[in-house]
């Protein structure tokens, strides 16, 4: 089935066409709903058979991938193939599952928008096939151009309801900002090129090589592994660049779910992945990236501690959890430098982001079927749905108790082995030590936020008059198809030869062989003390949020007084990040904006100008020499001749006399 | 044998007349007769130069002489073109008055 890969991201596209292209009346069913639900199960019958491949032991890898010459410069080749591995494979998972299930809500969801869902259907389709072609790709070039098509995507969604100004300027920060990321990711791949001179994985990755071609240049090597990490601090919506992401819940929530939580910002923590065999060659870079993981778990989950727009908590909280699979990543790369090579933090992280795909997209879609019975964000104007929505209620809780990390949901498996992973990694580097205290905060907050937004949401009084009734079938069952899959994908640890060793599989020859049996993981899960520490600060979490949020008595204004309210109106002013990028837009570059343009106006034009104005003036004076009296320019010649012959008979003889230190251009 | 500085002083003379000629004579006619004859000082010089360095190198070479016949046919030429050029300003002009021709000026 391999040799077929090709096709998975050619039938959305063909589904996308159809549905832009094809006259309305032919779109039988929810304008386009229909051919958008036929090229998505398409996609994902073909996923499910590679993945049955590979997991056969079928990989294509290697120089021996299909591929097709593209653009021939010198020595230099660009080739468009298709690249196919264990890793690959968790991704596909993710997205034919979460892409499918989306796509189907959205009959439901989408349904009040009219004419508008062609485009949005036409767009979704778009985005799924780009971003299995993102996966898919086997070079750096192949990977960048589909990289930016799914950054394409998300703007066209997020501001799919751009006659809203906020929409549309969420959907240009989202834009902008993970252009940023992006230009750093593209300066990454000119340095690969300019030092090995290919862009394709299987060549890359052959360490040897590529420190061979990087001999003496090491700096560069990592220069190249930070830049193009930086591409994934964009797209993955990592600190200091993630505050394009809660603007992006200005999009419909279905889109949230898709891009801006299982799909498209995990392409971020891939390209890390992926890029791991240069990575290990680069422990500054690796240290880096698990800083930037670290703290980008803390602080946006501190934020997600005080906002009320539930999108934005989710939002927070899915930054918080890219940040783990970042810092599980960076620690991952030391474990793998060690004397035993482990695949723990690569495999935690991958892990990790395969359960986060199912259970956000579960959070989102169900916080979605909230939005759709009571028309507002806010969870100030929610409260007493339990009765009313019973199973987005309890699909809902299935997702919390999974990202909180309550065994034996799947959270609770790749949550403990991402932090084993960073304490293990701490005795390379003391850093590790700290960033696992940090994630360790970040999993008792997580507990809290997600169940302070449950209890708003489901429990106690209603606080609004709308009437709220449960969702169509075409919203439910897919909520609850996810929900099984939040309680089971964490078994993938122990089914067949294990999630562990399947993903190390993709290392290659960089991992050692594992000694480790499944029983023996288990026992180590339940024999760590640091698993029960974790544990105990998430129950705890969930028991404060109960206590605070759900049994009546407990006076919340404390938290708006004295030292907590500063830090509340902190964290309700995103730790006032946000604000300064606009204050530093509108002050600092619209100040030098103004400044070039000053400049530009008066500089640059008054120096045209003003040469212009010299040699039209000049011409106007020297003219009037041009008298038409021909007798007096012949006196002039005369005039010339003399002056001429009296410098060559009587100057010119002086001037050759003249003592050495003379110019001697005589 | 007359020594060459007599010459050059001859033509220097011949020169000089016909730049004055030349500067101070409003009829276009005079001022063309003027020029040639400035223009046959420069052939005496020619042909007084070529005779000077036959005697010099004690042989003959006639090259300067060669030159004075071919400039002063290209006068004769230059002479013709110069009185059409004249006669037609004075159809179009009624004037050879050259410090009234002047109208090629800013």
């Amino acid at each position: 089935m391999l040799e077929y890969a090709w096709l998975i991201p050619v039938i959305p596209f063909v589904a996308f066409l159809v549905i832009s292209m094809l006259p309305k009346r032919t779109l039988w069913w929810e304008d386009g709903g229909g051919y958008a639900t036929i090229g998505a199960v398409g996609a994902l019958v073909l996923s499910i058979l590679v993945i049955w491949d590979v997991l056969n032991g079928n990989t294509l890898v290697g120089d021996a991938i299909p591929k097709f010459e593209w653009i021939v410069v010198g020595d230099v080749s660009v080739t468009f193939g298709l690249w196919v591995d264990e890793l690959t494979a968790v991704m596909l998972l993710v997205i034919s599952v979460v892409s499918t299930l989306v796509v189907i809500y959205s009959g439901g969801y989408m349904h009040e928008e009219g004419g508008r869902r062609r485009r949005y259907y036409a767009e979704i389709m778009l985005f799924i096939s780009v971003m299995y072609g993102l996966v898919l790709a086997s070079n750096y070039l192949e990977m960048f151009i589909f990289w930016e098509l799914v950054g394409l995507c998300s703007y066209l969604l997020i501001g799919f309801w751009y006659e809203k100004p906020t929409a549309a300027s969420a959907a240009k920060r989202a834009f902008i900002v993970t252009r940023v990321g992006d230009i750093m990711f593209m300066a990454g791949i000119i340095i690969l090129l300019k030092y090995t001179g290919t862009l394709e994985f299987s060549e890359l990755f052959d360490s040897a090589a590529t420190q061979a071609a990087f001999a003496g240049n090491e700096n560069m090597l990592t220069l190249a592994t930070a830049l193009i990490f930086g591409g994934a601090i964009g797209k993955s919506a990592q600190f200091p660049l993630h505050e394009w992401l809660p603007d992006a819940m200005e999009g419909p929530t279905t889109v949230s779910a898709l891009i801006h939580a299982a799909t498209m910002v995990k392409a971020g923590v891939y390209l890390v992945a992926r890029t791991y065999p240069l990575l290990v060659l680069t422990p500054d870079s690796l240290l880096f990236v698990g800083i930037i993981g670290g703290v980008t778990a803390l602080l946006a989950a501190t934020v997600a501690l005080a906002a009320n727009d539930i999108k934005r908590v989710l939002a927070y909280s899915t930054i918080s959890q890219l940040g783990y699979m970042i810092l599980a990543l960076g620690a991952g790369g030391f474990l793998l430098i060690a004397a035993h090579p482990s695949d723990a933090g690569y495999s935690a992280a991958m892990f990790h982001l395969m359960n986060h795909g199912f259970f956000k997209a579960l959070l989102f879609l169900c916080a979605g079927s909230v939005i759709h019975a009571i028309g507002t964000n806010d969870m100030r104007a929610m409260g007493g749905l339990r009765k009313k929505m019973p199973i987005t209620s309890v699909t809902m809780l299935i997702g919390a108790l999974a990202i909180a990390g309550i065994p034996p949901l799947s959270g609770f498996w790749s949550k403990d082995e991402v932090l084993a992973a960073v304490y293990n990694a701490g005795s390379f580097d003391w850093m590790f030590f700290v960033l696992w205290a940090m994630g360790v905060a970040t999993a008792f907050m997580t507990a809290f936020y997600m169940f302070r937004m449950w209890f708003m949401t489901f429990g106690g009084e209603p606080r609004s008059e709308v009437h709220a009734h449960e969702s169509p079938k075409l919203m439910s069952v897919p909520l609850m198809i996810l929900a099984g899959l939040a309680v089971v994908s964490g078994f993938a640890l122990f089914i067949g030869e294990g999630f562990k060793t399947f993903i190390g599989r993709s290392l290659g020859g960089l991992v050692a062989a594992e000694e480790e049996s499944l029983s023996e993981l288990a026992v180590e899960i339940f024999t760590d003390p640091l698993t029960y520490l974790t544990l105990g600060l998430v129950v705890v979490g969930i028991f404060v949020a109960y206590r605070v949020y759900y049994l009546p008595g407990f006076d919340r204004s404390v938290f708006a007084k004295g030292v907590p309210g500063t830090f509340q109106r902190a964290l309700l002013n995103r730790w006032y990040i946000s604000k300064f990028y606009d204050d530093f837009a509108y002050k600092v570059w619209y100040g030098f904006s103004l400044l070039a343009d000053a400049f530009d106006r008066h500089v640059i034009d008054g120096l045209v100008n003003g040469f212009a104005f010299l040699g039209a003036n000049t011409g106007r004076v020297i003219r009037k020499a041009q008298t038409g009296d021909v007798r007096r320019y012949t006196s002039l010649v005369v005039l010339g001749i003399v002056l001429l012959a009296l410098f060559l008979v009587y100057i010119l003889p002086w001037l050759r006399a003249m003592p050495p230190w003379f110019p001697g251009w005589f | 044998m007359i020594d060459i500085q007599y010459w050059l002083i001859f033509s220097s003379l011949l020169f000089a007349v016909g730049a004055y000629g030349v500067l101070t004579r409003k009829n276009a006619i005079v001022v063309l007769m003027s020029i040639e004859v400035m223009l046959n000082a420069a052939n005496i010089n020619l042909v007084a130069f070529s005779s000077y360095y036959s005697v010099l190198h004690e042989g003959t070479d006639s090259s300067g002489q060669a030159i004075a016949i071919i400039s002063i046919a290209i006068a004769a030429a230059e002479v013709a073109v110069g009185l059409a050029i004249i006669l037609s300003v004075y159809r179009r002009y009624q004037t050879i008055d050259v410090d009234k021709l002047n109208i090629l000026r800013w």
